[in-house]
């Protein structure tokens, strides 16, 4: 089922939330909605869903327009980020609920529920409690009751917020498993980017209530449309240089960067976004610099290094480390790469 | 509490400020069982006569079980009343956009701390006007009314208390909000419930302003005002009998202190009348 | 879909219903009732008009009417068309009523020998004096202690006798002689006039104010810091027992204090082993009467202070206490410098609300002295209560307990507005998340 927020707004009061929000998810898609605390994204969740009243704009499902329907006619599963599991029902009256509120037979409950059991894998502990199951099975169950009524959108609320990052890492696979099997349309809340990356079809950045950017993982990855974009993908994080360009030259007091042809300017000041990964000892433009922290990840190093002029590069690199904090090295960078913003922050 | 300090003085100043009131409800009970001689205060023999009053009817009065049974009513109908009005509109309150909401909640606050014992004068003239005066009724409709500020207080504070995203999850589950209350969230507010019932029916089960204004009719007359009139009538002094007559009244409110001592405690701190 | 709307309103109804019916009425009825003279002898609903005694004497005194008064309050003998019929009905001669009607029709006598000494000087009178008698019997007219449902109806008995009324003297009568109740502010000048009122009101704040400080604070502090420092259990059992007289009904805990302070009871026994004379304790003398009203109520009330007060020792993190032990603090220094400072809110707040029920409540101190000895004990509420409803008094005056009540309602709802201001408002009402 294909989802359009179409000019969506929403305030609370007197404070704008979101404004003017232009939004498609494709069928089948599962989309995550990136971005900071307090960007908007459950906000928006919540207008899909019905719990809040939408201000402006229009929702549609398919083609359904679904702005004024309530909650309970939308057909909406969602999984809260505590998973709001009923605490006084067994597991498998929990997943029945939505099918006990719609009147089915209890002998179709009790198939439907064995059967979604399976799908998430928690077919042992239908007798249990919700206080008697871990963080991640209570995580498997709320799935199972957001999907047992074959609902045409899910919705994820940062699902995986509350694991620990073993099981964290077992259910992002699980929960794509589970959306791909189905093909339901869905939209993941979350402001943890590899979670998006890694499970998402395409992700949509927010700030500050607006959509930034909409582009599959890779592609956002590889060409981001702001520094705000770059800097939030990516671990560990993207390093920027200030400086001017001339010609086809980047300036600043510490470094000087042929860059091959992108963008031309003379002497307007950029900004230069340099991912770790693309600054190497073995890569041809070579800068000089102190390495000021070293953090050894087990497979990877990850190396600050500042430069003359004070301004950090971020380096990750194989296993042996190559250099101690206050050693001076010249590494260098992969001008193929490298990402060049405006001083706004905007993509040249 | 920390081990650095010695405990005992503490214990031995509390226990001698404890001991007229521990002497006092000793006596209570032993007093009902046994006879001492006039100016002792040692018991000197036990005895059942104290307890009469269960089989025989004491002259002048309904009889023990008439008073017992009508207490019993009256405890019991205030809690239910309380009980179903407050758990509805406590949730109203806590959850739903009802219109005027500020207002309302302004307003059980205010009540919750009103002092009601000053419009009894007015409300006795009201059950006069409309005939129920004297009636069992009439006073257990007054007492719950009494009683609703302080219950939906306690209810909303408990509703708040359940998360948000049950709520949610049950709409999302296509349930709606009158099933959302008494499906999903009504059970999680048990407890509150069960506190609540059991303050209601003690407070029910102790009123004597009350039935003592409103119904002091010998048909409808409830434990405390008995109890109250036994021990008023100068003519028959008998204080062992007023203490039987009052550990058989009390008896029923031990008893449920003890058992639920941990859940009052939790309602009567939380801001009750006193 | 407004569901929650209306869902909201449906579950919130019975709430209002009862709120409107036995609170928002009272308090308005209260108001209301203060401004009448409402009583047991004018009845609640509407009253007649009856010329009595005392309405009489209210008629000379309040309404300077003293000569209509002794007028109606003669018997009087009239001879009107009424008697006439009367007489002709019991079958009276004929030309008797006709002569009657003609030569005494309209005229009054003060006595019955007047009216015969008339009747004696017609043609056709009666032989006999039996039959004068009872001719003139007949005639006799007096309005004293008769019941008219209206004053129209009483005024024209009255005209009826003969006594002819001005239009102020109307009014005087219909006012002096009706039986229902008035509306009147004369409730209010005669709280502020009577001596007794200054007396009530002082005893009201002695009762208060010791009770407060010495118990539901006071002692209550000590319960709860005392209980802090002990170990579990006996804390535990120190708690369940200072409990027992908020949970037993007070009819029965007050019991026990009269078995502690009566004349045969524990006290006097205990102190005839010091020669003390054996006496009733709660109410031989004012002072006594006091200190035992204090310990009835104050015992009662330590217990929601402690409750408060010990969850709020509970709530104060112990790694304080710890350090403060490691600095080598004494238990009064760690008493004062960490325990007090965080009871100020819990104790402004029980200090608010008991204030407000100390101020109103009257059960405890109804039952142990009945605001004795003569009235040394009788706080507001006492008084108000007394007044309007206590029934060996014989006359329950509504009209004055009510005004008398009114002054506890004003006060009762200053402070509960108060109250609310007290607390955090604004998040009680935080919108409902869910929107629909
Ligand atoms: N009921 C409300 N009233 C007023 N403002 C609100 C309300 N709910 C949310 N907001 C504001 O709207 C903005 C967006 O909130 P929202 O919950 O959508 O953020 P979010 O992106 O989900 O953040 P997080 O990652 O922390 O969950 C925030 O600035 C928040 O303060
Ligand atoms: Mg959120």
């Amino acid at each position: 089922m294909r989802i359009l927020l179409k000019n969506f707004g929403k305030s609370f009061g007197a404070v704008n939330v979101i404004e003017n929000l232009n939004l498609e998810i494709h069928d089948g898609e599962m989309l995550a909605l990136l971005g900071p605390s307090g960007c908007g994204k459950s906000t928006t969740l919540f207008a899909v869903c019905g719990i809040h009243k939408v201000t402006a704009g229009q929702i549609l499902f398919g083609d359904r327009d679904v702005t004024h329907v309530p909650s309970q006619q939308r057909n909406v599963g969602v999984v809260f980020q505590n998973y709001a599991l009923y605490p006084h029902l067994s597991i498998a009256e929990n997943i029945g609920f939505p099918l006990k509120i719609r009147k089915e037979s209890a002998a179709e409950i009790k198939r439907k529920v064995h059967e979604m059991a399976d799908l998430v894998q928690i077919g042992a502990l239908l007798d249990r409690r919700p206080a008697e199951l871990s963080g991640g099975q209570q995580q498997r169950v709320a799935l199972a009751r957001a999907l047992i009524r074959r609902p045409d959108v899910l919705l994820l609320d940062e699902p995986l917020a509350n694991l620990d990052a073993k099981l964290r890492l077992e259910m992002r696979s699980e929960i794509r498993r589970i959306q791909q099997e189905t093909g339901i349309t869905a939209i993941l809340v979350t402001h943890d980017q590899v979670e998006a990356m890694s499970m998402c079809d395409r992700i949509a950045i927010m700030k500050q209530g607006q959509i930034v950017q909409i582009a599959a993982p890779m592609e956002m990855y590889d060409n981001p449309v702001s520094d705000f974009v770059a800097g939030f993908l990516g671990n560990p994080p993207i390093a920027f240089v200030d400086g001017a360009l001339t010609g086809s030259v980047f300036e600043s007091s510490g470094i000087r960067i042929e860059l091959p042809s992108a963008a031309q300017r003379n002497g307007g000041p950029v900004k230069l976004g340099i991912r770790p990964e693309n600054f190497q000892p073995e890569f041809p433009q070579k800068v000089s610099g102190e390495v000021t922290f070293v953090e050894s990840q087990g497979r990877e190093t990850l190396y600050d290094v500042r430069l003359d002029d004070g301004q950090i590069l971020r380096s990750i690199q194989g296993h042996a480390v190559r250099a101690g904090v206050g050693e001076r090295v010249s590494w260098g960078i992969s001008p193929d790469n490298i990402l060049i913003f405006d001083e706004k922050g905007a993509r040249l | 509490m920390t081990g650095n300090y010695k405990t005992w003085p503490m214990i031995l100043l509390l226990g001698i400020i404890t001991v007229p009131l521990v002497l006092m409800y000793v006596y209570l009970f032993v007093d009902t069982v046994t006879n001492s001689a006039p100016g002792s205060l040692v018991p000197n023999e036990i005895t059942g006569e104290h307890w009469r009053f269960l089989w025989q009817t004491l002259p002048g009065r309904p009889s023990i079980w008439t008073a017992t049974f009508n207490t019993f009513l009256f405890a019991t109908v205030t809690t239910l009343i309380v009980l179903s009005v407050s758990s509805t509109a406590g949730y109203a309150l806590s959850r739903l956009n009802v219109p005027f909401r500020a207002f309302f909640l302004a307003g059980v606050m205010v009540l919750h701390a009103f002092p009601t014992v000053t419009l009894i004068i007015a409300i006795f003239l009201i059950l006069q006007f409309l005939g129920m005066y004297n009636t069992l009724i009439g006073v257990i409709l007054v007492k719950a009314s009494l009683e609703l500020p302080f219950g939906i207080w306690i209810m909303k504070g408990f509703y708040d208390t359940v998360p948000w995203e049950i709520e949610m999850a049950g709409i999302q589950d296509g349930a709606s909000r009158f099933t959302v209350w008494h499906k999903l969230v009504l059970p999680q507010v048990m407890p509150a419930i069960s506190a609540l019932g059991i303050f209601s029916f003690l407070a029910g089960w102790s009123e004597f302003i009350l039935p003592l204004v409103l119904a002091p009719d010998n048909k409808v007359q409830v434990l405390s005002v008995y109890l109250a009139a036994l021990i008023a009538d100068d003519n028959n002094f008998d204080m062992a009998l007023f203490k039987s007559v009052g550990v058989f009244y009390v008896l029923p409110v031990i008893v449920l202190f003890l058992f639920f001592q941990k859940r009052l405690m939790s309602i009567y701190g939380g801001g009750t009348k006193g | 879909m407004n569901g929650s709307k209306s869902l909201g309103l449906m579950l919130l109804t019975p709430a209002i219903v009862f709120v409107l019916l036995f609170f928002v009425a009272p308090v308005i009825l209260t108001a209301v009732f203060a401004l009448t003279n409402m009583s047991t002898a004018t009845g609640i609903t509407g009253g007649a008009y009856q010329v009595t005694q005392s309405s009489l004497r209210k008629l000379a005194e309040s309404y300077g009417q003293a000569e209509l008064a002794n007028t109606l309050a003669e018997t009087r003998y009239t001879v009107n068309e009424e008697g006439l019929e009367a007489i002709a009905a019991d079958g009276a001669d004929a030309r008797l009523v006709a002569e009657m009607r003609a030569k005494l029709g309209g005229r009054s006598f003060e006595k019955r020998r007047d009216l015969e000494s008339a009747i004696k000087t017609l043609n056709s009178r009666p032989r006999n004096t039996r039959a004068l008698k009872a001719l003139s019997d007949t005639f006799h007219r007096s309005i004293v202690n008769e019941r008219f449902e209206s004053a129209d109806a009483m005024l024209r008995a009255t005209t009826n006798l003969g006594v002819a009324l001005s239009a102020d003297q109307k009014s005087a009568l219909a006012d002096a002689t009706y039986t229902g109740w008035v509306w009147t502010t004369q409730n209010f000048t005669r709280m502020i006039a009577l001596p007794d009122t200054q007396r009530t009101l002082i005893n009201t704040f002695i009762y208060v104010f010791a009770t407060l400080a010495i118990f539901n604070t006071g002692f209550a502090l000590v319960l709860s810091i005392a209980t802090h420092y002990m170990p579990a259990r006996p804390a535990g059992i120190f708690r369940a027992i200072w409990l027992l007289p908020r949970i037993s009904p007070p009819v029965l805990y007050v019991l026990l204090w009269k078995w502690l302070a009566w004349d045969t009871g524990f006290l006097s026994n205990f102190l005839a082993n010091f020669g003390v004379a054996p006496r009733n304790w709660l109410l031989d003398n004012p002072t006594n009467a006091w200190i035992f009203i204090v310990l009835i109520n104050g015992f009662v009330g330590a217990s929601m202070g402690m409750l408060i007060f010990s969850s709020a020792i509970k709530a104060i993190p112990g790694s304080l206490f710890h350090a403060s032990e490691v600095d080598g603090a004494s238990r009064w220094q760690q008493i004062r410098y960490i325990i007090l400072p965080q009871l100020r809110w819990p104790i402004l707040f029980i200090t608010c609300y008991q204030s407000l029920s100390l101020l109103t409540s009257f059960e405890y101190i109804l039952l142990a002295t009945e605001g004795g000895p003569g009235g040394a004990t009788e706080v507001w509420a006492l008084k108000t209560y007394l007044t309007a409803l206590n029934n060996y008094a014989g006359n329950l005056e509504y009209g004055y307990g009510a005004a008398l009540a009114l002054v506890l309602v004003v006060v009762g709802v200053v402070l509960s507005l108060a109250y609310l201001k007290v607390f955090d408002f604004k998040t009680m009402v935080r919108p409902p998340r869910i929107e629909q």
